[in-house]
């Protein structure tokens, strides 16, 4: 267990600027999920803490101890981590014991030391009856087991987690993410994970830190990371949000032509903002300007309406309603937005 | 494609001009008359060309194992300087004939009079020798590691080193736990291949070896030389014939087994990522010393070949002259050897383009396997088992009435056929691979609208192999221009090609004029690249 701490990373590769400025503290025992899009710079960042590449500006502390700043970059293997690769990375020409057992046979512990605590790690992902197995014979799921173990049976100060559960399909992606919870609380381990799912970082993380284009726009508890995002980008990224670039003034937003009542108890400065609304908050035939319904998508439990508002699509989701076709036009009100001053 | 008849035709064709020759040669071996097997083997000198194939050819991949592997990690996982004209300079050796580099070798590190020694003082380097021929065919046969590895090289995820860097692994000894044991069966192949080469090699053990003292013999030299004894010594020909193809054969097989062994540990490529490792401090001396290596291997025996073509007198630093190129190219002989190579060269390269993409559209793997069965044979034993067949002179008495139909022997046909079943391999196996890259609902869609098989074959599918093809004949052309083992051996008599005569100026006569004529086939060689590389880079655009 360990704390890490980030400040003021940056990371560039060429011209273009990957991170931008990172600072991040994170608690011993506690996982925090990097989340964002593809691009956003949150794999860079784990790389970086890693040791696999080395930042242009900032400091990169572990249990206070400086591993990469001014001072220089430890190399990745004598910083103590364990790290699990989105492809696996389990070596093909070595058993499943043999993967698991070489961080040990590194740090030269005993013949039956190592026995005993790979082992120990194949029971923790429940892999014991496959020790002699070469990885050709293991599915993806297993394989990722294997990894895992294999992070971890040095005991590590932090576990890295670079998109762990992406290449394995629905149900897989399911049962590990409940064991990787599993682990963690048996263990304590500090973990950071790599995620562009936001059900994986919301369903796993103590805290998310929710980066976009090389920045954290936001690190908090799930909850409110959900609840309260500090910025449309959050909204957006995390809900599925509307966000509706606008006018606000006597109790209205306006955009475009069409004037939405605000709900009561909004605070709202007048002047340019962005206005975001969560699909599930945009009430159908309320009070409110008639838009034109440009799709309608049978989800089951609900169905989705997209509007047009201009040049832009506005999502709705609520009970299914007939008279809601294709081309028809209806009323639409907001039950709860967060407005956002442009700046 | 379920018609039966072109696989057929294009099989048996295979089996009269490459299948039934070796079976001739093996019967023959077997049914050897006035000579026993023990005799042969027994024989004063046999054993030594045996043991000299084996130490030159073990040498040569040794060798190419060394140095292919370390400059393929260089060359592939590095960020080392350089690394384009790197790669075009260690693999020109591909399109080069070894003895062109032998020729080099005997200009530079002659022990009287090779440049180097004059530089060094006489007698400090002696290319002679089984050690001498073992540098030169490894340093031809480089390629085969540096290619071999580097594919797999480039096949193993940065993460497999990552991971073991996180495990607490130095990078070293990531290199030398995880991604050299991943690429190992890949390289061991390589050197088995070049074992292969070497020891199918003619021109270079003939050039180094049999005028050594002592003489370093070999299987191919020795055959050579028994050949030209006449029909006793084309018995024992054939028995050592039996010695090489059973090498040969045991050695592919090793080097198939590898690269299969190898294949299933490597990624299919699919979101592969490799990060080249940063050599920081050491990117400039590692650089230079692959530049260093890179001009001694390949660029000094080429640049001591065109030397020696501007000599005035071989061996002695007298000034500049271009009296032979002014003679071998105002000579008539010299010409009517080219005449002969460009149209065997030509011919050969369009039969062999038609054919293999004739036995490529069978699709059908035998025959494709088949069809590149002749260029793993060693050409001495091809070339012998031709003459066996073929020739009048010599053919083999109860096979007289067939032999005769064909008595295709001490005619240049009998070269055409050599070179067209021999290289066959490079046109199957480029349309093969071109025609399986092709997306067969192209040719689909010109069905729908109407066409026949064969018009959307020749409208919609052969437009997509046209590079594939064009590089089959272009290497073919290339490789017969100045073919030497196939040709010494079935050129009729007093007649020439550009290899022959190389060979016959080389060893006997004028090394000046040899030299011209390497040296106009290396510029010929470097222009053709020049221009295959622009055809490539506009298609590829």
């Amino acid at each position: 267990m360990a704390t890490v701490e980030l400040e003021r990373v940056h990371k560039a590769y060429g011209a273009t600027q990957v991170v931008k400025g990172i600072s991040l503290s994170i608690q011993s025992g506690e996982l925090v999920a990097l989340l964002g899009p593809s691009g956003c710079g949150k794999t860079t960042t784990l790389r970086m803490v890693a040791g696999l590449e080395q930042l242009d500006r900032g400091i990169i502390r572990i249990d206070g101890q400086e591993m990469d700043g001014p001072k220089g970059s430890v190399p990745p293997e004598r910083r103590g981590l364990g790290m699990v690769f989105q492809s696996y990375a389990v070596w093909p020409h070595r058993t499943v014991a043999e993967n698991v057992a070489y961080p040990l046979k590194l740090q030269g512990a005993a013949r039956a030391e190592v026995a005993r605590r790979v082992a120990e790690a194949l029971g923790w992902v429940r892999l014991s009856a496959l020790g002699d197995r070469l990885p050709q014979q293991l599915s993806g799921g297993q394989l990722q087991r294997v990894a895992i173990a294999r992070a971890l049976v040095a005991k590590p100060r932090v576990l890295l987690l670079d998109e762990p559960l992406s290449n394995l399909d629905a149900a897989l992606r399911e049962e590990l993410r409940g064991e990787i919870a599993a682990l963690r609380a048996r263990l304590g381990t500090t973990m950071i994970f790599v995620t562009h799912d936001q059900g994986e970082a919301l369903a796993l993380a103590d805290r998310v830190a929710l980066m976009n284009r090389g920045v954290i726009e936001q690190v908090d508890r799930p909850d409110v990371v959900y609840r309260e995002p500090a910025t449309p980008y959050v909204a957006t990224f995390v809900g599925g949000a509307n966000a509706l670039e606008g006018k606000v003034g006597a109790g209205h937003f306006v955009v475009g032509e069409a004037r939405f009542p605000l709900p009561p108890g909004t605070e709202a400065k007048d002047g340019a903002a962005t206005l975001v609304v969560r699909p599930e908050d945009v009430r159908v035939g309320g009070e409110g300007p008639a838009l034109q319904v440009s799709a309608r998508l049978f989800l089951g439990s609900a169905t989705e309406y997209r509007f047009l508002l201009g040049d832009r699509v506005l999502r709705a989701v609520g009970p299914h309603r007939e008279d809601a076709a294709p081309g028809s036009r209806l009323p639409v009100a907001f039950a709860r937005v967060r407005l956002y001053p442009s700046p | 494609m379920t018609r039966r008849w072109p696989a057929a035709l294009l099989f048996l064709g295979l089996a009269a001009f490459a299948g039934f020759p070796l079976a001739l040669l093996l019967v023959r071996a077997a049914r050897a008359p006035d000579v026993a097997w023990w005799d042969t083997w027994a024989a004063p000198g046999a054993a030594q060309a045996l043991e000299g194939t084996l130490v030159t050819s073990a040498g040569a991949a040794l060798f190419a194992f060394a140095v292919g592997v370390p400059l393929a990690v260089l060359l592939v996982r590095t960020d080392v300087g350089l690394e384009r004209p790197l790669k075009a300079v260690f693999t020109l050796p591909t399109a080069i004939p070894p003895f062109i580099l032998g020729m080099g070798w005997v200009s530079l590190a002659n022990p009287k009079a090779g440049l180097l020694n004059l530089a060094l003082g006489a007698g400090t380097l002696d290319i002679y020798g089984a050690t001498g021929i073992a540098f030169v065919l490894g340093s031809g046969g480089l390629p085969l590691v540096l290619l071999g590895t580097g594919a797999a090289l480039s096949r193993i995820d940065s993460s497999l080193e990552e991971a073991a860097r996180m495990s607490g692994a130095s990078a070293a000894r990531a290199l030398f736990t995880v991604t050299l044991p991943l690429a190992l069966p890949a390289a061991l192949s390589g050197a088995a291949l070049t074992f292969l080469y070497a020891a199918s090699a003619f021109g270079v053990p003939y050039l180094l070896g049999v005028t050594a003292t002592p003489p370093t013999p070999t299987l191919t030299t020795r055959i050579y030389g028994e050949v030209l004894m006449g029909a006793s010594g084309l018995e024992r020909a054939a028995v050592l014939s039996v010695e090489l193809l059973v090498l040969a054969a045991l050695v592919l097989l090793a080097s198939r087994w590898l690269t299969r062994a190898g294949e299933v540990r490597l990624s299919s490529g699919k979101g592969l990522s490799i990060r080249r490792m940063p050599l920081g401090r050491w990117r400039g001396p590692l650089t230079a010393l692959a530049v260093a290596l890179a001009i001694v291997l390949v660029v000094l025996p080429l640049l001591a070949v065109a030397l020696t073509s501007v000599q005035p007198v071989w061996g002695q630093w007298s000034g500049l002259t271009t009296k032979h190129w002014g003679a071998v190219l105002s000579n008539p002989r010299t010409l009517s050897a080219a005449g002969r190579s460009v149209v065997l060269a030509l011919s050969s390269a369009a039969l062999v383009t038609a054919f293999g993409l004739a036995i490529a559209s069978t699709k059908r793997r035998w025959l494709e396997a088949l069809s590149g069965a002749p260029y793993a044979v060693p050409g001495t034993v091809l070339a012998l088992a031709l003459l066996v067949a073929f020739s009048r002179e010599v053919r083999f008495v109860a096979f007289d009435r067939v032999a005769f139909v064909l008595a295709i022997g001490n005619t240049l046909w009998m070269l055409l056929v050599a070179y067209t079943v021999k290289y066959l391999a490079f046109g199957s196996r480029n349309a093969s691979d071109a025609l399986a890259q092709v997306d067969p609902s192209l040719a689909e869609a010109s069905r729908i609208f109407g066409a026949s098989p064969a018009r959307a074959f020749v409208d919609a599918t052969l437009p997509q192999l046209r590079g594939a093809l064009g590089a089959a004949f272009l290497v073919t052309f290339l490789v017969c221009m100045t073919e030497l083992t196939l040709s010494v051996l079935l050129i009729p008599t007093g007649s020439d090609v550009l290899g022959t005569l190389l060979f016959e100026l080389q060893s006997y006569a004028d090394p000046g004029a040899a030299a011209v004529i390497a040296c106009a086939f290396v510029l010929v060689l470097l222009a053709a690249q020049a221009l295959q590389a622009l055809v490539v880079g506009k298609e590829a655009r």
